[in-house]
């Protein structure tokens, strides 16, 4: 019972880690049919980012929104590599997968190979069911909950929100009625950029992040997002929970070297099944 | 027919002169680049038929690469004729092609891309899982060489033919898929989807022809690759392979037959390049991995931002200019592919695609 409740809340803990950035696709896609391939270098830039500030003497909280301010211009600036001007989609596709290698490029140069963390929150570890629980996992736990709420409420309430889902439904209409498309999808990049450059910092205290982890979180996150079809963020949450979950159970219960195989595995699993639902001929 | 009239005659002759002429002056060293580049041009071939009328991109063509070395080099050492061996592999590689693309091809958002990724990273944590038939993460050695008929290969030179020979055929290949009815329906559905399948084109199943055949083209490549080399093992399949690859397709210009070529033979030349100036004992261990990265990124976004069509595409167009100012003689060869690449990548306004999927 103890491990089992331990497993699932750290799990819960990385999945709302996963859905934020599964939340970062869903909200690219939505808006510019770009399914963004950096999507996981902006959390890893956002873990470096927070850590080299905290170990330049910047106190906790600071450094951690600057990270993700940082993170959310690397957003806007891949936004206009990638979108801007005019950009055929399956170019942007590929410029985004070019943004990703770059991304490690610089990580490798700036902070080298070995993998990074810093402590989270300081603070005892608290007791459920007899499991310890470090306090950080109750920190994601609230600002994603938090972030999550925010974003629902930012799409369906204001007009912001509303202009955006009228740019995912039907752009060309969205431009007749007075609305800019292309900012549109720099905005949604940028707020990819800064919900990515979130779940970097958040999961950076729980497990050391390196110039090359961009790719597991970008993929698992993408498979969080599939869950949804791309296109529902709400569905993109309960993805990355099920990964967050799942890979924890794999990893305690069976053996943590088994767990990136068995999350491709549960990514080709949903894709067969979204494939299954998707009607027959369509649309790219 | 159509080929042979665009393209000039001493043109086909002088490369084919040179093709044949060239292994008998290099060095071994060379020769394995030029074999590489020759089955690098095999593979970049068919993804660029996949990019440029399927409009998706693969991220595990290295995977089939190994798949299709593997096949051979397992096939040989039980006791198959090499040449068997060879055979097989471009079906075998095929066929998982089709598995995986026959569902992941009907979902939108170019799940292919992540889901060749899914397959690449896969198959490199299958391979150390299954020492018994794939020899680990140590590879598999002393695969016996390539026996054609009477005909044995041993040196490097023979390959250099082979590899060259076959780099002929499925070029030819392409460039009759281009032109063929499929081909046509490709082109259709690379410029509008709905349109093309509201003219009659299977466009599902056109993609998967298409995605199945750049498998078999890798599976081909890496079985000629594991005789050449006579070893294999997983680290020669890496995950930036498949993103090379990726770029070799992106320099040439997407869905040029002649690309295919331009393209392998410039990043493998900068890939070795870069290996040399980043290995010198004095510079810091890391930085052949940052420079290559890094110089593979800057490539891969310049080029589609400034020459989306590709070097060929740009070559082309200004060898055009050059010919209309003197006299219009004759045509150039990568000229119907660059009408496709401007139907891909210039013509095609984002916005119909996206008003399409209403």
């Amino acid at each position: 019972m103890t491990a089992f409740v331990e497993y699932l809340l750290t799990g819960v803990a990385r999945g709302l880690v996963f859905a934020l950035l599964a939340m970062g696709f869903v909200l690219i896609y939505r808006v510019t049919r770009v399914v963004n391939f950096a999507q996981g270098a902006f959390a890893i830039f956002g873990g470096l980012i927070a850590y080299s500030l905290l170990n330049a003497g910047v106190p906790h909280g600071v450094s951690e929104v600057l990270a993700i301010l940082a993170a959310a211009l690397i957003g806007l600036v891949f936004g206009i590599i990638a979108i801007g001007g005019d950009v055929p989609l399956l170019a942007s596709l590929v410029i985004t997968i070019g943004l990703s290698i770059l991304s490690e490029a610089i990580a490798m140069l700036v902070w080298g190979t070995i993998p990074i963390t810093f402590s989270g929150l300081a603070g005892h570890d608290f007791v459920i069911f007899g499991a310890f629980i470090q306090r950080q996992y109750l920190i994601v736990l609230i600002v994603s909950l938090v972030v999550f709420v925010a974003l629902l409420y930012g799409f369906g309430r204001t007009y912001f929100g509303k202009a955006m889902s009228a740019c995912a439904s039907n752009p060309y209409a969205a431009r007749l009625s007075g609305i800019n498309v292309k900012k549109m999808g720099l905005i949604a990049f940028t707020l990819g950029g800064a919900l990515g450059g979130l779940g970097g910092v958040l999961v950076t205290p729980l497990s050391p992040i390196t110039y090359s982890g961009d790719v597991s979180l970008s993929i698992t996150g993408f498979a969080a997002a599939i869950v949804g079809g791309l296109t529902s963020p709400g569905l993109a949450v309960v993805g990355g929970l099920v990964f967050g979950i799942a890979e924890q159970f794999v990893a305690g219960y069976w053996s943590p070297s088994n767990e990136t195989a068995v999350a491709l595995a549960l990514l080709i699993v949903l894709l067969l099944w979204q494939a299954k639902r998707a009607p027959v001929g369509s649309l790219e | 027919m159509r080929a042979s009239r665009k393209i000039p005659i001493y043109a086909i002759v002088a490369a084919g002169v040179i093709t044949l002429a060239l292994p008998l002056f290099l060095s071994s060293t060379n020769t394995e680049i030029y074999v590489t580049i020759g089955l690098y041009t095999i593979v970049v071939a068919g993804l660029s038929l996949l990019m440029g009328f399927a409009g998706q991109v693969s991220l595990g063509q290295a995977a089939f690469y190994g798949v299709g070395s593997y096949t051979a080099a397992i096939l040989a050492l039980h006791g198959w004729s090499p040449l068997a061996a060879l055979i097989v592999a471009p079906i075998a590689t095929a066929f998982l092609a089709f598995l995986v693309g026959l569902p992941l091809l009907r979902l939108k958002g170019h799940a292919l891309a992540f889901g060749t990724l899914a397959v690449q990273l896969i198959f490199l944590a299958v391979i150390p899982e299954t020492a018994s038939l794939t020899g680990g993460s140590i590879g598999l050695s002393a695969i016996p060489s390539l026996r054609i008929g009477p005909l044995a290969m041993s040196s490097g030179r023979d390959y250099a033919y082979l590899v060259w020979i076959v780099v002929v055929v499925t070029l030819v290949i392409a460039r009759n898929i281009t032109r063929s009815r499929p081909g046509r329906g490709l082109r259709a559905m690379a410029a509008s989807v709905s349109g093309a399948s509201a003219t009659g084109v299977e466009v599902e199943r056109y993609k998967l022809k298409d995605f199945t055949l750049s498998a078999a083209f890798a599976g081909i490549a890496g079985g000629i690759y594991v005789f050449f080399i006579g070893y294999v093992s997983p680290d020669a399949f890496p995950v930036v392979l498949s993103i090379e690859f990726v770029i070799m397709v992106v320099v040439g210009g997407i869905g040029t037959v002649s690309g295919a070529f331009v393209g392998a033979a410039l990043i493998t030349v900068v890939s070795q390049l870069l290996t040399s100036l980043g290995t010198s004992p004095s510079l810091p261990p890391q930085l052949p991995t940052v420079l290559s990265l890094g110089v593979y990124a800057v490539i891969l976004i310049v080029i589609l931002r400034l020459l989306p069509s590709g070097l060929v595409g740009a070559f082309s167009r200004l060898w055009k200019k050059a010919q209309a100012a003197s006299s219009p003689v004759s045509d150039f060869a990568g000229d119907e592919n660059v009408a496709v690449v401007s139907a891909v990548g210039k013509e095609e306004p984002n916005e119909v695609t996206l008003v399409d999927e209403v």
